[in-house]
């Protein structure tokens, strides 16, 4: 693989860094190499201070360790992945659109099968070894969102958001803790961890309609629709707040918000997963 | 306030970005105070492209016309500043005379009040209000988005609640107030209608499509009085192709902004007086009132007519001006369609 940060011996030290990931990109890069984000057109920051995700040129491809993955279409968008020999994907039931017939299938191992079946986790990950091309995408309106996480990094994610990961990232859940935000946090028990330690790795989200991004300050706190949320740094703490709405009859009804409390990342999508509090 | 370019939060009255340098543009808040810049002189009806006639030539130099909400716009302006229309092209029209709701450029910018709301993302928009401190709003069940954490929301009660909880209504109206931000959007894929009210104007739109209103505009309902009745067996039923309700939105004062929520692509046209068309009933988004509604059948006169008999049959709803219409590309099969009709609301019949 070409190291995107190697400068040849001679050549300046330019490089221009992805607003999105923060990966350096040489300096004629259209687009970001480790997240496709496009590098000649202006980010799209609302005025309180929303980042729209990057939308994808169709047919972007990027490179993560030995293999690619190239973005394609827009209303649906598909990520077709070349596996290099080595490498490999987890990703869940019901998200694979094609591959090769010599990519060998197999399934992760994951501590807690049974509560996870219970909390209505998918019981398998599956894992796909390169080398390959295989293609995913889940069956609505959305977009893709490329998440390269650098060594170190910790994402939790809204279960059923997560569309593929590479295999450097270690895949765990966490129970969502406190009665309250099991019930009416809307996304059910558990909530998926990932995690880098060494290595850097990718992973990739389906975010239905548009996705949002936003940095918390320390302390810094948002009331989010809790089917709205998609991905958070684990620095970002979740409490479920209540807000009672009387009607003056049949005793009112009550709407849940999360409280959402910096530091860290927050992303968010705008077709939220749809439930009834009332 | 934020960089628009790194999304870094730069201090106030700081002049570069402390992210990237760039330099900040200042929003024009608060100069223009909300009611003189809307005499009541203002014209009134919008969107007067639409009917026959082409209008007389509007000089361009100094401002342009809104083709979506009929608003003057600065010539230095890319989009409308009341409904976020982009305004370089002149509207879409067809050669049947519907025009397309204008493309919006992301990130476009609306004005309401001393308030902004800037309309994000292309599939499901997301309306991202800025409330300034007199400004308010309120919004309906499940659009709730995002807000911060100091703003306050309360419930608007509704009259006729028992009437609204059995036809399936939302039963409160949720408000909010500023100061600070509070973001909209709702679950499915398509367009963010912004429906600018002129002092004294009204419209109808079609249950369930209603998202959030400014305060100044009123809210009100009335039943449709569009039905038919199915039978099978000794079961009949009522089924309502438009709702059992219709929301009206009015601006009795003060000018006011209304968005509305719809799946696929959205046209309006302006019908003539006197003037009719045919339309799928639930395609049907909003009207203005003096727009009349009827059910229409339209079927084959050969063979076995009688209303029990229903195999090659068309259920319309027949539009007759003046006024404005708008429909939608996506809609729902109306229910009960193609069963045994005993009785309907007064209709119009033709027979091929």
């Amino acid at each position: 693989m070409t190291d995107p940060s190697y400068v040849p011996p001679g050549e300046p030290l330019e490089r221009i860094q992805c607003q999105w990931c923060q990966s350096m990109n040489v300096k004629t890069a259209l687009s970001c190499q480790a997240c496709g984000a496009p590098l000649d057109v202006r980010n799209l920051v609302s005025e309180s201070g929303w980042r729209e995700a990057p939308r994808i040129k169709d047919m972007t491809e990027i490179h993560f360790s030995a293999s690619t993955c190239q973005v394609e279409g827009e209303i649906v968008p598909a990520a077709e992945i070349n596996l290099g020999a080595g490498d490999a994907v987890f990703f869940e039931h019901h998200v694979m659109l094609w591959k090769d017939e010599r990519v060998p299938l197999s399934v992760m191992q994951l501590p807690g099968g049974l509560k996870r079946a219970f909390g209505g986790m998918p019981f398998l990950i599956t894992v796909a070894g390169g080398p390959g091309r295989i293609a995913f995408s889940r069956d609505a309106t959305g977009e893709l969102v490329l998440l390269p996480l650098h060594p170190g990094m910790e994402v939790d994610v809204r279960e059923h958001a997560f569309l593929l990961c590479s295999h450097q990232v270690a895949y765990s859940f966490i129970r969502i803790k406190g009665l309250a935000n099991i019930l009416f946090g809307g996304q059910g028990m558990y909530m998926d961890r990932f995690v880098t330690t060494g290595a850097p790795g990718l992973l990739i989200l389906h975010g239905y309609g548009n996705v949002f991004e936003r940095r918390l300050g320390p302390g810094e706190s948002i009331m989010l629709e809790p089917g709205a949320f998609l991905y958070k740094d684990s620095t970002v703490t979740m409490q479920v707040e209540f807000q009672r709405l009387g009607t003056g009859f049949l005793g009112g009804t009550n709407m849940s918000l999360a409280r959402m409390t910096g530091p860290g990342r927050i992303g968010i999508q705008s077709m939220y997963v749809h439930h009834h509090t009332e | 306030m934020f960089c628009i370019h790194c999304g870094s939060q730069v201090p106030e009255g700081g002049n570069f970005c402390v992210g990237c340098g760039s330099p900040v543009k200042r929003p024009a808040a608060a100069a223009p105070p909300a009611a003189p810049s809307y005499p009541s002189a203002a014209p009134t009806p919008p969107a007067p492209h639409l009917s026959t006639p082409p209008p007389p030539a509007e000089p361009r130099s100094a401002s342009t016309k809104c083709s979506w909400c009929g608003n003057l716009v600065d010539a230095t302006e890319t989009s409308c500043p009341r409904c976020g229309a982009a305004v370089s092209l002149a509207g879409m029209v067809t050669e049947s005379g519907w025009a397309q709701l204008p493309a919006r450029k992301d990130m476009a910018k609306l004005q309401f009040g001393n308030s902004f709301c800037q309309v994000e993302g292309l599939y499901v928009p997301v309306a991202d209000m800025n409330l300034a401190a007199e400004d308010g709003i309120y919004f309906t069940h499940h659009v709730l988005l995002w807000k911060d954490p100091q703003i306050n929301i309360t419930t608007m009660p509704l009259a006729g609640g028992w009437k609204r909880l059995v036809a399936g209504m939302p039963l409160i109206m949720t408000q909010a107030r500023g100061p600070g931000h509070i973001a909209f959007s709702r679950d499915l894929p398509g367009e963010l209608i912004p429906l600018p009210l002129q002092p004294g104007q009204a419209v109808d739109v079609r249950e369930h499509l209603f998202l959030v209103a400014t305060e100044h505009v009123k809210y009100d309902w009335f039943q449709t009085g569009i039905w038919f009745q199915t039978q099978s067996g000794n079961d009949s039923e009522t089924h309502y192709p438009i709702g059992m309700f219709m929301d009206r939105f009015t601006a009795p004062t003060a000018p006011g902004l209304l968005l509305l929520h719809a799946g696929g692509n959205i046209f309006v046209r302006h019908l003539g007086p006197g003037q009719t068309i045919l339309i799928k009933p639930t395609s049907l988004i909003f009207k203005d009132p003096t727009v009349q509604m009827a059910l229409h059948f339209e079927r084959p006169s050969t063979g076995f007519s009688g209303w029990g008999f229903w195999g090659n049959r068309y259920l319309w709803l027949r539009l007759s001006g003046p006024g404005r219409v708008a429909v939608q590309s996506v809609f729902e099969p109306i229910e009960g369609e193609a069963r045994n009709i005993t009785s309907f609301s007064y209709a119009t019949e033709q027979r091929w």
